[in-house]
């Protein structure tokens, strides 16, 4: 596993994608504390969750090639005849992406220090986003290593991790248009008004309860709670093992 | 040291590999023969665990690829058709990663690195990014790829593709050395470059065994077919007719025919008794037929595969 991690940790400064995350990512993140630091009050809670934006363009770039380019170039080979699990594969590249996750993240402690040496808050709820920052970005990195190891080819696995991410940012307005288009279906039918507004707020209950960003939207405000942590971390697991899985079954083919 | 038994692999309703079985002894070095798309890289691929089968087994060392997979795969070392080479990486860099993977002690790596460099001899290329590398030394990385961890068995598959001849020579020749210390598998659709350095051969074609020898009892079995070319000048007919009468030749066959020059192949019978290529100068010679040409044919695979199917 550590070898892996290696590997793929250091070919991210091997060609320009590594620079070029860090340095975007440097830039947003300066751009936007430099802009509320100027007028006086910084809300580092809204600077992490704006950053998270920032993950639908970043996770496909970093994760599109672990796995596509190694099958491509017929690296994959080695991992299969070596006397290694592909599972300590997929968690190293995994270990490896969620590095370069750190390192860019790096900048928001930054400013967390110069925020609190000019006696700015750094609150409960700056902690809070910090935590959840990285079980969402753990969570989207193995979405995006999933799609990587379906494909051979890189810019379909970002394509593909792009649409699913998307979709997950967007789930609580999936949610709504639900619960919107049932009550038009329901009241058609002649049921009472109070019956379709339960029926649509429990729909828009159930859709939004696979949304990961509102699940832990406490954080910020400083209400801890384990639920949305294990949920997050049991769907990154899940989406691992997918992986480990996909691979798998390239030997298994018949 | 490997013992394959009936194996069997499916690529949806092709039938890659149909029922193979052989086994390879310990310090030996199998030629793995076959045209393209016989079956030989699939074979391979499950010997080494990259793919499993449909159906048989595998076992390495005692040690089944399937069921103890990690035990078996440490005793293997393989080069695959496509060297898997991390082209962004420098030669070391690469290798050290090799035995990261293959858990190679820290202790002994130095010392095996340097061993290995100087065996396939890639030390002056090996800070070099492996992009940048032309092809034979590419294939040298991927050969020392497959020593790293000092594997008892190396399977090679086709080590001297897309190589120009120079190059063929000095990997045969790192070949004929690893086979000192190592168990060999080498698959190749050449004939020459298994006879170069093999012991037994393995034929196989449309996924099934056609032969399994000795390239002695190979090249005996084909001795009742051997060929022989013959250019001269003269008149065909009573050429060809004087050619049949020595005893010994089976056929006559005009290959090229145009007014003064004329090729025509022999068939000869290797188990008559005399040397027939001096009874066939002499014939000529008393014709008075100048010889242009005149040369055995080695027997290419083709034909070797058209003996060995329709022989048995």
């Amino acid at each position: 596993m550590l070898a892996v991690f290696k590997r793929e940790f250091l070919s991210y400064f091997k060609n320009p994608t590594g620079y070029v995350a860090i340095a975007l990512y440097s830039f947003l993140a300066g751009y936007i504390f430099v802009n509320k630091f100027a007028g006086g009050t910084v809300n580092l809670s809204s600077e992490i969750i704006s950053m998270r934006s920032y993950f639908l363009i970043i996770v496909p770039i970093i994760t599109m090639g672990l796995f596509a380019e190694d099958k491509r170039r017929g690296t994959d080979i080695i991992y299969y005849t070596s006397p290694v699990s592909i599972f300590s594969v997929v968690l190293g590249k995994f270990l490896a992406a969620m590095s370069l996750f750190f390192i860019m993240f790096l900048n928001v402690f930054a400013h967390m220090f110069v925020t609190a040496s000019y006696g700015g808050v750094v609150d409960v709820g700056t902690w809070g986003s910090v935590i959840v920052y990285f079980f969402l970005a753990a969570l989207f990195v193995s979405i995006g290593i999933f799609a990587s190891s379906i494909t051979d080819t890189q810019i379909i696995s970002a394509i593909v991790s792009f649409v699913i991410l998307l979709s997950i940012t967007a789930i609580d307005r999936f949610a709504s248009n639900i619960s919107s288009s049932l009550a038009s279906i329901f009241s058609s039918f002649g049921l009472s008004s109070e019956k379709v507004n339960t029926i649509c707020e429990k729909a828009e209950k159930a859709v939004n309860w696979l949304n990961p960003i509102t699940k832990t939207s406490g954080f910020r405000s400083g209400i801890f709670s384990v639920a949305p942590l294990v949920f997050c971390f049991s769907t990154t697991l899940v989406f691992l093992f997918l992986t480990y899985r996909v691979l798998e079954k390239k030997r298994w083919a018949q | 040291m490997i013992q394959i038994n009936n194996l069997v692999k499916y690529y949806g309703d092709k039938k890659a590999v149909n029922g193979i079985s052989f086994s390879v002894n310990k310090g030996e070095v199998l030629g793995f023969l076959g045209p393209n798309g016989a079956g030989k890289s699939t074979t391979m691929n499950i010997i080494t665990g990259y793919l499993s089968s449909t159906s048989g087994t595998v076992k390495v060392n005692g040690h089944d690829i399937l069921e103890e997979p990690e035990e078996a795969k440490k005793c293997i070392g393989y080069l695959p058709e496509i060297p898997p080479l991390y082209t962004d990486m420098t030669v070391l860099e690469y290798l050290r990663f090799i035995c990261d993977i293959k858990g190679v002690d820290k202790s002994k790596r130095k010392e095996m690195l340097a061993r290995i460099l100087a065996m396939v001899r890639i030390v002056d290329v090996s800070d070099r990014m492996i992009g940048n590398l032309s092809k034979g030394y590419k294939q040298r990385v991927g050969i020392a790829q497959a020593l790293v961890g000092d594997p008892e068995i190396l399977i090679l598959d086709e080590p001297t593709v897309g190589l120009d001849p120079n190059q063929i020579l000095e990997i045969r020749k790192l070949i004929r050395s690893l086979a000192k210390n190592h168990t060999v598998i080498l698959s190749s659709h050449i004939l020459s470059e298994v006879q170069a350095v093999c012991d037994r051969v393995v034929i196989i074609n449309k996924g099934r065994v056609a032969a399994i020898d000795t390239i002695t009892d190979l090249a005996k079995r084909l001795s009742g077919t051997s060929k022989m070319l013959l250019a001269f000048k003269g008149p065909v007919k009573a050429v060809c007719s004087s050619l049949h009468s020595i005893p010994g030749v089976n056929s006559v066959n005009t290959r090229i025919s145009d007014n003064e020059i004329h090729e025509v192949e022999i068939g000869i019978n290797n188990n008559t008794s005399g040397d027939i290529r001096s009874s066939i100068f002499f014939t000529m010679a008393k014709g008075g037929w100048p010889i242009l040409e005149f040369r055995s044919l080695d027997p290419t695979l083709e034909e070797i595969f058209l003996s060995i199917t329709n022989g048995v």
